[in-house]
């Protein structure tokens, strides 16, 4: 065969490469995406949504005295390596060291300061021992434990001096007259009120509750519950578009006829698309961060570490509604099966949720309930039936049913959106998960990142594959 | 085989949908730097045939050269530009915006594709509308953009698919002027077109597809000369002692004239002897040419409507 007939005439002035074409798709679908009204709708929800959030109060409740209180109380064990969501209370139990402290009087420093997470105590500390069990303490003991608990560091010591007499001593009573200052948790499981609208609307209850999980709650509700879920539905509502449009006759011909190979057109347009959505999110994301730093002080980046989380969950989304946009070329069917997996992944997570759960009541039967100190403090309602809830007796647990075994089935194979929740929820909660709730969420023992990240790749990869391999063979 | 003069070429290309056979061995070779015109009625293939050639479809059997090279590879596709029929424009763009989009997928440099964008849009009459948006285009602007985009990187070969249709007679005659231009400068240009007046004008070869088969190939006066005829009229009447070796005679209405078929290999200089033979002077002599339409009619009725 002869060479190329190629003409007189100028030669193409540029040469076509993978960059330069994931660079035009990408300015292209920017340009679909500012075209999306509902994308400005979005928007404006959501700063309606933050404007709501940033006329609230968090307000600490005074509390100073009970938390002196706590840390005297605590001063009777010794707490090191017990872990109260594990331990049982025989073993904390037997950490006592024979000896009971509390606190005799305490003032704020200096005497007219708010009773608040930031205030300085001028405190008088009592200690009496147990005969033959306990010993006397000294002051550098007390300094040193004064303040620890499981669930952080409330106080630390800036002045310790034993007021103790030697006739109090030598019947076990020792006293200290100490300054403490706030220790590093103590702003984090102070209780707050939350209100909003000023001080119209009351959120939280009277007793209040720990900073951290009011910062905690409302991050969570901002970037991925109400926040996350509105941004993540109008992204797929915006995004199932794209490709339906890009493959419709008469649109398809003017991109087939470039040079590039089809599977890049399909690969880049997910890609833009992705990218898209992540500075959506990324934009959620700090703004949420921006507004409870504002309203607490609380600058934690943990929130921030939950975008790629939330990316990947949308990229799974967006791979399903890519290959279905590709096989019936419609925005609406993409949509529709799209928000349906969703939708089912939800229940089959949910489901699975409470498999998980009844197995842990029957695995954790008889063990005592694990408990944090800091919730320890604030009143419990009585569970009506006199019994705690959870163990009550269940007909058949329910991780027992044939219905438990095919939701097990299913979600095996689906993409554990559970995982990723956790995930979100462990980012969020990592600065603030000093208190023993937020701590069990943390150790959640059918959590496995690995697993979350790897099935989510993996189904958003086989997807994005099998529509290449679709568009690849088909003829326009 | 294709040869350097050829920068498209076709041999016994067939494309099948099941049992139906869109094309049947088409054999075709369209010269560099010419202007070659396809016409066809609605399904005869005509479309088939130029998504095969921008390797959009994979024929069923035969073979087909683009640049002489391969159809289907990237490279093949790299110099060609293309105007599809009923194209759709994405209308959030503006007509800068969809040439930069566009003039990256080829991997035109931002700069050369800006420059580039700029001078098609002001030879395309669209210059002044830079920031309206696709969707509010006529659709004859519409038109000229998707031209400008199938000529945006100087390609060396061009197919259009009813480049002029929704263009004003204006317009229409921008668009010529910028194709003959274009072929000036060595560009290989393939029209498909209902529009046989303009094909006649612009062409330099034309193809007739009839059920996806080459009913005829030619240049424009190859395909019309078969029905070249002359009309005469003369000084005094005829009668039955003039007798004609060179032509065939036959009354042409009732003003005197006659219209003239030469006889096979004769030239009208052999007739005007004869009649001058015959004392005969000639009042009015006019060359009678066959349409592109007439045979295109033609073939249509000997054809019937495709599939």
């Amino acid at each position: 065969m002869t060479q190329p007939a190629r003409s007189p005439a100028d030669e193409p002035a540029g040469r076509p490469s993978p960059l330069r074409s994931c660079a035009a798709i990408l300015q292209d679908t920017w340009l679909a995406f500012l075209d999306a009204r509902i994308l400005w709708l979005l928007v404006a929800a959501i700063a309606v949504l933050f404007g709501v959030a940033l006329s609230a109060r968090v307000e600490p409740l005074p509390s100073g005295r009970p938390y002196l209180d706590l840390a005297a109380r605590a001063l009777s064990a010794d707490m090191a390596g017990i872990d109260l969501t594990r331990d049982s209370l025989a073993e904390v139990a037997g950490r006592l060291d024979g000896s009971l402290s509390w606190i005799v009087a305490a003032e704020p420093l200096p005497a007219d300061a708010a009773d608040g997470p930031a205030t300085a105590w001028s405190v008088t500390l009592a200690r009496n021992v147990v005969p033959v069990v306990g010993r006397l303490a000294t002051s550098d003991e007390i300094a040193a434990r004064f303040g620890q608990i499981p669930d952080g560091r409330l106080w630390t010591i800036r002045e310790i001096r034993e007021t103790t007499s030697r006739m109090a001593a030598a019947t076990g009573s020792q006293t200290w007259e100490l300054t403490v200052d706030p220790g590093p948790d103590l702003r984090i499981l102070w209780p707050h009120r939350f209100s909003l609208f000023g001080d119209s609307l009351e959120l939280s209850r009277p007793e209040g509750a720990p900073l951290g999980l009011e910062v905690f709650i409302l991050q969570k509700l901002l970037s991925n519950g109400i926040g996350g879920t509105i941004l993540l539905l109008v992204s797929v509502v915006v995004t199932a578009a794209f490709v339906p449009t890009m493959i419709r006759k008469g649109t398809l011909e003017l991109l087939l006829v470039r040079p590039l190979p089809r599977w890049q057109l399909i690969v880049f347009t997910y890609a833009a698309a992705l990218l898209f959505v992540a500075g959506l999110l990324g934009l959620l994301i700090f703004a949420t961060w921006l507004v409870t730093g504002l309203l607490t002080g609380l600058w934690s980046p943990g929130i921030l570490l939950a975008l790629p989380t939330l990316l990947l969950f949308f990229a799974m989304l967006l791979s399903v509604s890519v290959f279905t946009g590709i096989v019936t070329r419609s925005a609406v069917a993409a949509m529709l099966v799209t928000i349906t997996t969703w939708g089912v992944l939800f229940v089959v997570g949910l489901m699975h949720m409470q498999v998980v759960a009844s197995r842990m009541r029957e695995e954790n039967a008889g063990k005592p309930r694990p408990v944090s100190v800091a919730d320890a403090l604030r009143p419990r309602a009585a569970s009506p039936s006199g019994r705690p809830r959870g163990s009550a007796a269940e007909r058949t647990p329910f991780h027992t049913t044939t219905v438990a075994r095919i939701v097990e089935a299913i979600y095996a194979v689906l993409p554990h959106t559970e995982d990723l929740d956790t995930m979100v929820d462990r980012q969020l909660m990592r600065d603030f998960a000093v208190g023993g709730r937020l701590r069990q969420l943390m150790e959640s023992p059918d959590f496995q990142w690995a697993r979350g990240v790897g099935l989510a790749v993996a189904h958003a990869a086989a997807f994005l594959v099998a529509a290449c391999a679709v568009f690849t063979r088909r003829d326009p | 085989m294709p040869t350097m003069h050829h920068v498209v070429s076709t041999r016994e290309l067939e494309k099948h949908y099941g049992p139906l056979r869109a094309l049947g061995g088409v054999s075709l070779d369209v010269e560099r730097a010419s202007v070659f015109g396809l016409l066809g009625q609605n399904g005869a293939g005509k479309t088939t045939l130029i998504k095969i050639l921008l390797g959009m479809l994979a024929p069923t059997s035969g073979s087909a050269h683009l640049l002489g090279l391969p159809v289907g590879s990237v490279e093949a596709r790299r110099d060609v530009g293309y105007l599809p029929e009923d194209h759709r424009l994405p209308e959030y763009h503006t007509g800068p915006s969809l040439l930069d989009v566009y003039g990256g997928l080829q991997g035109l440099p931002r700069q050369e594709r800006q420059r580039r964008a700029a001078e098609l849009l002001d030879r395309l009459g669209l210059a002044g509308r830079e920031k309206l948006r696709i969707r509010g285009y006529s659709k004859g602007m519409k038109q000229r953009l998707g031209l400008a985009q199938a000529l945006l990187h100087r390609p060396s070969v061009l197919f259009l698919d009813e480049p002029t249709d929704g263009v004003d007679p204006v317009g229409r005659k921008q668009i010529r002027d910028l194709l003959l231009a274009e072929r000036a400068r060595g560009v290989t240009i393939f029209i498909n077109s209902h529009l046989l007046g303009e094909v006649e004008q612009l062409c330099d070869r034309v193809a007739i597809l009839r059920k996806g088969q080459l009913a005829i190939v030619g240049t424009v006066a190859e395909v019309v000369g078969a029905k070249t005829t002359w009309l005469v009229a003369f000084d005094r009447p005829l009668t039955a002692d003039h007798r004609w070796s060179s032509a065939q005679l036959a009354p042409a209405g009732s003003s005197g004239l006659w219209r003239l078929q030469l006889a096979a290999a004769t030239g009208i200089d052999r007739f005007l002897e004869e009649a001058r033979g015959h004392g005969l002077h000639l009042r009015h002599l006019e060359q009678e040419r066959g349409t592109l339409e007439e045979i295109y009619l033609q073939l249509a009725d000997a054809g019937g409507p495709s599939s």
